[in-house]
C-alpha cells in the first residue's frame, strides 16, 4: 500500500480550508485512504492509500481533490487537455522519439508547466508525486520513469533515442566528471539501482535537446545541469518514459492535474512517436485518452440491492468527481482525465455505492438456504486428534517451511521427494516440508527442561514430488507422533499404531522398514492398509537424535491420513 | 493456631495424645508407650518438631547394644554353647562333626564352644574322643542368657543400665558395627528429650476436640470392602487444600482448538469447508482472480516459486482459455480487460498459495448455487518473519454463491461475522481495495477487549473473476483476519508464538 507524507501547508490550501484529524478520519475512507500519522512538529500528515489502482490519490493534490469533490459535488475542470479532436497549441514544444527505442523502451512523452517558484515543501512534495508514480505504479521505473528539467535551458524540439552506451557521455546528477551510459550503470548509484532495467540491450535510451545537451538517460538519471532542478526554478519540463503508452499517458494527466491544483500552468507539448500508436503518430500532451464506461441501472441495483433512480446515481458519481449522465436504464461516465480504472460497469456501481455513503445502505442476511458442513478430511483427522489426545499425546502446530539443515540433513535423508523454493527469502525458509517428523524432533530438541515423558503429535499438510500429479507435488493431510523417554521402544509404538487403528476401523499388516535411515535397522516397520503402504513407525536412530541434539531415547511414526481414509 | 489438625499423620497424633505437657518425652517413651518403631517415632519427632509442637530440652549421647537378627534366634533357639550342652545330654556322646551336623552349626563354632565348655567343666572328651556332659552349665553362660531375654522387650539395652556382672556378660556378645553373626550390635546414640510447646498443647486440645484419634483408616482398601471392616471405623479426613501434584495430560492445541471453533460457527451459519493444495501455479494465485500478470503484487519479491517442478504441466480449460481472453479484452463479461498479451508460460509458474482467495477461485468451478463455502487455510507471504509476520500463517476466506446476493446481504454476513465470531460491540464498513471484488468493502468492529481494529476484508467478486469460471450469478468473497483475534485468545503478542516447538510452552497454553 503506498503511503505518503503530505505538507499541512500545501495539503490545506489544496482542500481550501484546516481539517482536524477527526474530520480527515471520518472523510477518508471515500479516498480508500487512512490516517498514518499526524507529525504535528514537523507538520507533516502521514496518509496510507489502500487502492493499488488509483494512483491519482498517491499525492497530495489527489487526496485534496477527491476530498475536496466530496463536499463541495464541484468537478474540476483542466482545459489543458488535447484530444483526438482537438489539439492544444504546444508553441513549438516537442519530443521527437526515434526508431531507434522500439523494443529498448518505446515511448517518451511529455509537457511543461510554469508559473510557480518552487519552495522547499513543493519541491519535496513534487519529487514524492514522482517517485510513488514510478515506483509503486511504475514497477521501479520499469514501466514509468519521470523527469524534471529546467524549462527555460532547453532547446525544442526534445529527442528521445537509444545511443551507443558507451560513446555517449555526461555529467550525471550528483557527480562532478562526464561518465559514459555504461559506467553511469556501473558508478552511479541511481546506476546501480535501475540500471538493470536496460543494461541487456546493445544501446540505452537517452534524452537530448536540440543543442544536444542532456536531458537525462532515462529511466536512470538527469544530467547535472538541465535536469537539476533547484528551489525557487518555475519553469519546468516533466518527461515520462515507458513501454506503455497508455500508463505513460495517465502519469502525465495525474502529474499535470496536480501541478494545475497547485497554480501552475500547463504548457502542452507535441510528442511524435516512433511507430504506430491507437492514438496516431503525433498527439500533444496532456492527453485526454480515456473511453466512456457505461453501467445499467439492473446492475446498479442488482450490485447494491438499492433501486437508486438514474438522478441519485448521478449525483453520487458527482461527489466522486465522475461526471455522469443518466438516459434511460444507462449510467454514461466521462472518466476523469488523472484515472484509468473503469474496466467494467462495476467499477462505476463502486463508486455510485461510495458517493451515495456505504452508511445508506442497511445490512440484510442473505436468505439462501445452506447445509454447513465440514471437509471429510477435517472430519478425519478429528476422530484421530481425539484417539491420540486419550493416548496421553500433545497436540502440537508447526510452520510449514523450514531449512534443508532441518527438513534433510538432520534426518538423514536424500531430500530427493522436497518441494524446494526457487526464490528463498533465507535459507530458515526455503523447503516445504516433506514430513512432520523432522518438526517433532525440532521440539524435542528444545525441550529438554519439560518434564518426560514427551509426547507429541500433529495433523498437518507436508509436500512431496509426485509425477503423476499436474503440479508433480502432492499435498498430503498427515498425522505425525513421537514419544521419547528413557524406556520407550518399538513395542510401544506398535501398540499405540494398533489402538489407533482399532478405533479408526482399519486393517492393516506390517512390513520391514528397509532402508529407512531416520530409524534403527530391523526396529521399524511400514504400515500396510488395503494394499496401500500408509506409513512408517520406529525407534529413531541415535545418529538421527545425535544430529538434532537429543538425548533422550525415542520411537516416532507418521501417516498419511489421505490414503487412510480414501 | 495455623495447623490443620486434619493433615497430621496418625503418628503425630497418636504421639500428641499419649504425651502431657511438661513431660519428658523421649524415643524410650513413645517406643514403649505406643509401640512405634524407631523409624516411626523419629519421624513424628521430626514433623512435630517443624511443626513447632515440641522442643528439643536435652540431648545426651549414650552406647545402646541393639539386639540382632542372630541375637533374636539365638534368643529362640539358644546360644551355641546351650545348644550343645542339651544335645549332649539328652543323646550322649558324639564326635563334634556329629554334633555340628545335628545342631546345623559350623565346625569352628562347635570347636570353641566345647573349648569354652570344656575348661569351665562342663564337658570333656571320652576314651573314644566324643564329646560327653561333664558337670554343670557355667554361669557365665547363664548371664549370657539373662542378657538375652532381658534385650528381647525394647531390642536393646541401655549401656548405663547394666551392672557390672551383665556389661561383662555382654561383652563377648557384641561387636561394633554389625558383624550380623553377633548377637548384639554396639552403637552410639544420641538421646533426645522433647517437650511439648505452646503450640503442641493447642494442637493437642484442637485434636481431641476434634475427635480425631489417629486410628482412623486411612486409605479404602478392596479387602476393606469385602470384608465390611470399613464399617468399623471412621476415615481419617484429609486436608483438602493440600497442594496437588502436575498432571501432563494428552491434550488438543489451544491454538487449533481456536481454529476448531472458528470452523464450527462457520458450519453453523451454513457454510461448507474446502481445502486445497499449497502448491498453486500463478493461474490460480492471480490470473483467475484477475490480477494482471503485470501486477506488483506477483513480482518475485511477493510469491515463493517453486524450484523443481518450474511449471505445472497445464491448466484446466475451459478456464485457462477463458480467463486470458478475460485478461486481454474482457472476453464476454462486458470489461474491457487488461489489454495486454496473456502470458501462458507465466500463467503454469508454480508458487505457494499466497492468499486464501485462491481456494475460493477453485470453489466457484464446483460451486453449487445457491452456496457458502469457506476454509482455513495456510498460505504463505515472502515477508520477513517476526511478530506479526510468519513465513507460513492461516487465513480464513469464503463466498456466498446466490442469484440475488448483493452488497447489502454482504453487510449483513460481515456484520454477522462480527457478531458471531469476535463478539463485536459496534461495526463499521468502509470501502476497500481488492483487485479481484468491486465494490469492496472492509469491515472494522469494536471488540470489547482490543477495541477497534479490521476484522476482515470483502467484496463483490468482480464478473471478469466470476465469468470466466462458469459463474453467472454474483459473489460475495469475504476474508477475515482471525488471528488477533486468536492471539488475543490465547494470552499471547507475537505471531510466531502460535506455531512454537516448544513442548513445554504449548503444554501450559490455555484459551480463554
Amino acid at each position: 500500500m503506498p503511503k505518503i507524507e503530505v505538507p499541512e501547508n500545501i495539503f490545506y490550501e489544496l482542500l481550501g480550508k484546516k481539517m482536524s484529524d477527526d474530520e480527515l478520519v471520518d472523510i477518508f475512507p471515500v479516498a480508500k485512504a487512512e490516517l498514518d500519522g499526524h507529525d504535528t512538529e514537523g507538520h507533516v500528515i502521514k496518509i496510507e492509500l489502500n487502492d493499488t489502482n488509483r494512483p491519482d490519490l498517491w499525492s497530495t493534490a489527489g487526496v485534496a481533490r477527491a476530498l475536496k469533490c466530496y463536499q463541495s459535488g464541484n468537478i474540476p475542470r483542466y482545459d489543458f487537455f488535447s484530444t483526438a479532436d482537438e489539439e492544444k497549441p504546444s508553441d513549438g514544444r516537442m519530443v521527437i522519439d526515434d526508431e531507434s527505442v522500439i523494443g529498448i523502451r518505446d515511448y517518451s512523452i511529455g509537457f511543461a508547466a510554469r508559473g510557480r517558484a518552487v519552495d522547499n515543501d513543493l519541491l519535496v512534495n513534487l519529487i514524492q508525486s514522482q517517485e510513488k508514480l514510478c515506483t509503486n505504479f511504475g514497477r521501479k521505473r520499469k514501466t514509468i520513469a519521470m523527469g524534471i528539467y529546467r524549462s527555460d535551458l532547453i532547446k525544442y524540439p526534445v529527442h528521445y533515442a537509444a545511443v551507443d552506451p558507451d560513446s555517449t557521455k555526461f555529467v550525471p546528477l550528483g557527480m562532478d566528471e562526464e561518465l559514459s551510459l555504461r559506467e553511469i550503470c556501473e558508478k552511479h548509484p541511481k546506476g546501480k539501482e535501475y540500471g538493470h532495467i536496460v543494461s541487456s540491450f546493445p544501446r540505452f535510451p537517452y534524452l537530448y535537446d536540440d543543442n544536444n545537451d542532456t536531458l537525462s538517460f532515462p529511466p536512470v538519471i538527469n544530467s547535472a545541469r538541465i535536469g537539476a532542478v533547484e528551489i525557487g526554478d518555475s519553469d519546468f519540463f516533466i518527461e515520462v518514459s515507458g513501454p506503455i503508452l497508455d500508463d505513460l499517458l495517465l502519469a502525465v494527466s495525474i502529474l499535470s492535474c496536480d501541478m494545475a491544483d497547485m497554480g501552475f500552468e500547463i504548457l502542452p507539448v507535441k510528442v511524435r512517436f516512433a511507430k504506430d500508436t491507437p492514438y496516431g503518430r503525433e498527439i500533444t500532451v496532456p492527453y485526454y485518452f480515456q473511453k466512456p464506461m457505461t453501467a445499467s441501472l439492473d446492475l446498479v441495483h442488482h450490485k447494491l440491492g438499492e433501486d437508486l433512480s438514474g438522478e441519485e446515481c448521478v449525483a453520487a458519481l458527482r461527489k466522486m468527481g465522475v461526471e455522469a449522465v443518466s438516459s434511460g436504464d444507462t449510467i454514461t461516465v466521462r472518466v476523469p482525465e488523472y484515472r484509468n480504472d473503469f474496466l467494467h460497469g462495476v467499477d462505476v456501481v463502486e463508486d455510485i455505492m461510495i458517493g451515495h455513503g456505504l452508511g445508506n445502505f442497511e445490512p440484510v442476511m442473505p436468505s439462501d438456504f445452506t447445509i454447513g458442513r465440514l471437509s471429510p478430511e477435517e472430519e478425519f483427522s478429528r476422530k484421530v486428534k481425539g484417539i491420540l489426545v486419550g493416548l496421553g499425546f500433545q497436540e502440537m502446530m508447526y510452520n510449514y517451511l523450514g531449512s534443508k539443515r532441518e527438513y534433510i540433513d538432520n534426518m538423514h535423508i536424500s531430500g530427493d521427494e522436497a518441494v524446494f523454493i526457487a526464490n528463498p527469502m533465507s535459507e530458515n525458509y526455503e523447503v516445504i516440508r516433506p514430513s512432520i517428523l523432522p518438526c517433532l524432533l525440532e521440539s524435542e530438541s528444545v525441550s529438554g527442561h519439560a518434564v518426560y515423558p514427551h509426547n507429541i503429535f500433529e495433523i498437518g499438510k507436508i509436500t512431496v514430488k509426485d509425477d503423476s500429479d499436474n503440479s508433480g507435488t502432492r499435498t498430503i493431510n498427515s498425522l505425525g507422533f513421537f514419544s521419547s523417554n528413557a524406556a520407550v521402544g518399538y513395542n510401544d509404538a506398535a501398540s499405540y499404531i494398533n489402538t489407533l487403528m482399532y478405533f479408526l476401523r482399519k486393517e492393516y499388516t506390517l512390513a520391514e522398514a528397509e532402508n529407512d535411515p531416520r530409524f534403527i535397522p530391523g526396529r521399524a516397520a511400514r504400515i500396510i492398509c488395503n494394499g496401500k503402504d500408509v506409513g512408517v513407525f520406529g525407534e529413531t536412530h541415535p545418529q538421527v537424535l545425535e544430529s538434532w541434539g537429543c538425548s533422550m531415547p525415542s520411537i516416532m511414526a507418521e501417516i498419511d491420513l489421505d490414503k487412510l481414509l480414501h | 493456631m495455623d495447623i490443620d489438625v486434619k493433615n497430621l499423620h496418625p503418628l503425630e497424633v497418636k504421639l500428641l495424645r499419649f504425651v502431657e505437657s511438661g513431660e519428658d518425652i523421649t524415643e524410650e517413651s513413645i517406643i514403649s508407650g505406643l509401640g512405634y518403631k524407631v523409624g516411626q517415632c523419629n519421624q513424628a519427632f521430626s514433623w512435630l518438631t517443624a511443626k513447632g509442637c515440641l522442643e528439643e530440652v536435652s540431648r545426651t549421647k549414650k552406647t545402646i547394644y541393639e539386639l540382632t537378627d542372630t541375637g533374636r534366634r539365638m534368643k529362640e533357639e539358644g546360644l551355641p554353647a546351650e545348644r550343645i550342652y542339651a544335645f549332649l545330654g539328652e543323646k550322649g556322646a558324639h564326635a563334634m562333626p556329629e554334633i555340628a551336623e545335628a545342631l546345623g552349626l559350623e565346625k569352628s563354632d562347635v570347636g570353641s564352644a566345647f573349648g569354652l565348655l570344656s575348661s569351665k567343666g562342663a564337658l570333656r572328651l571320652n576314651d573314644e574322643r566324643k564329646a560327653e556332659v561333664a558337670g554343670e552349665l557355667p554361669e557365665d553362660i547363664k548371664d549370657q542368657r539373662a542378657i538375652l531375654d532381658k534385650a528381647s522387650g525394647a531390642g536393646f539395652l541401655d549401656e548405663s543400665e547394666l551392672s557390672a556382672a551383665e556389661k561383662k556378660a555382654i561383652a563377648p556378645l557384641a561387636k561394633k558395627r554389625g558383624a550380623s553373626s553377633s548377637p548384639f550390635r554396639i552403637q552410639e546414640r544420641d538421646v533426645v528429650v522433647f517437650h511439648l510447646t505452646e503450640t503442641g498443647e493447642e494442637t493437642k486440645a484442637a485434636i481431641i476436640s476434634a475427635n480425631i484419634t489417629g486410628e482412623e483408616f486411612s486409605v479404602l482398601t478392596p479387602q476393606m470392602l469385602q470384608t465390611g471392616e470399613w464399617k468399623n471405623g471412621t476415615f481419617r479426613p484429609y486436608g483438602i487444600n493440600a497442594p496437588t501434584s502436575r498432571l501432563i495430560p494428552g491434550r488438543r492445541n489451544a491454538y487449533s482448538e481456536y481454529l476448531q471453533w472458528v470452523k464450527d460457527k462457520l458450519t453453523a451459519l451454513g457454510f461448507e469447508e474446502f481445502d486445497g493444495p499449497l502448491v498453486e501455479n500463478e493461474f490460480w494465485n492471480g490470473d483467475a482472480l484477475f490480477m494482471p500478470q503485470f501486477h506488483s503484487a506477483r513480482d518475485i519479491h511477493d510469491v515463493y516459486y517453486v524450484k523443481d517442478p518450474v511449471h505445472a504441466r497445464s491448466i484446466e480449460e475451459p478456464w485457462l482459455s477463458q480467463v486470458a481472453a478475460t485478461h486481454e479484452n474482457g472476453w464476454k463479461t462486458g470489461s474491457r480487460g487488461w489489454g495486454y498479451a496473456f502470458d501462458h508460460e507465466f500463467t503454469r509458474r508454480q508458487v505457494l498459495r499466497s492468499q486464501g482467495t485462491v481456494l475460493s477461485a477453485h470453489q466457484l468451478t464446483k460451486a453449487h448455487i445457491p452456496g457458502k463455502y469457506f476454509g482455513i487455510v495456510r498460505c504463505f507471504r515472502y515477508d520477513q518473519v517476526d511478530a506479526t509476520h510468519g513465513a507460513d500463517f492461516y487465513q480464513t476466506e469464503g463466498i456466498v454463491v446466490g442469484k440475488d446476493v448483493n452488497l447489502k446481504n454482504l453487510l449483513g454476513l460481515l456484520k454477522m461475522f462480527a457478531e458471531e465470531i469476535a463478539g463485536a460491540e459496534e461495526v463499521k464498513y468502509v470501502p476497500g481495495y481488492f483487485p479481484f471484488t468491486e465494490p469492496s468493502i472492509e469491515v472494522h468492529i469494536k471488540h470489547p477487549v482490543l477495541g477497534w481494529f479490521e476484522l476482515g476484508g470483502s467484496g463483490i467478486f468482480r464478473p471478469e473473476v466470476t465469468e470466466p469460471l462458469g459463474i453467472k450469478e454474483p459473489v460475495l468473497a469475504w476474508g477475515l483476519g482471525i488471528d488477533r483475534m486468536a492471539l488475543m485468545h490465547l494470552g499471547l503478542n507475537d505471531l510466531r508464538e502460535l506455531f512454537t516447538p516448544d513442548i513445554e510452552s504449548v503444554r501450559t497454553r490455555r484459551g480463554n
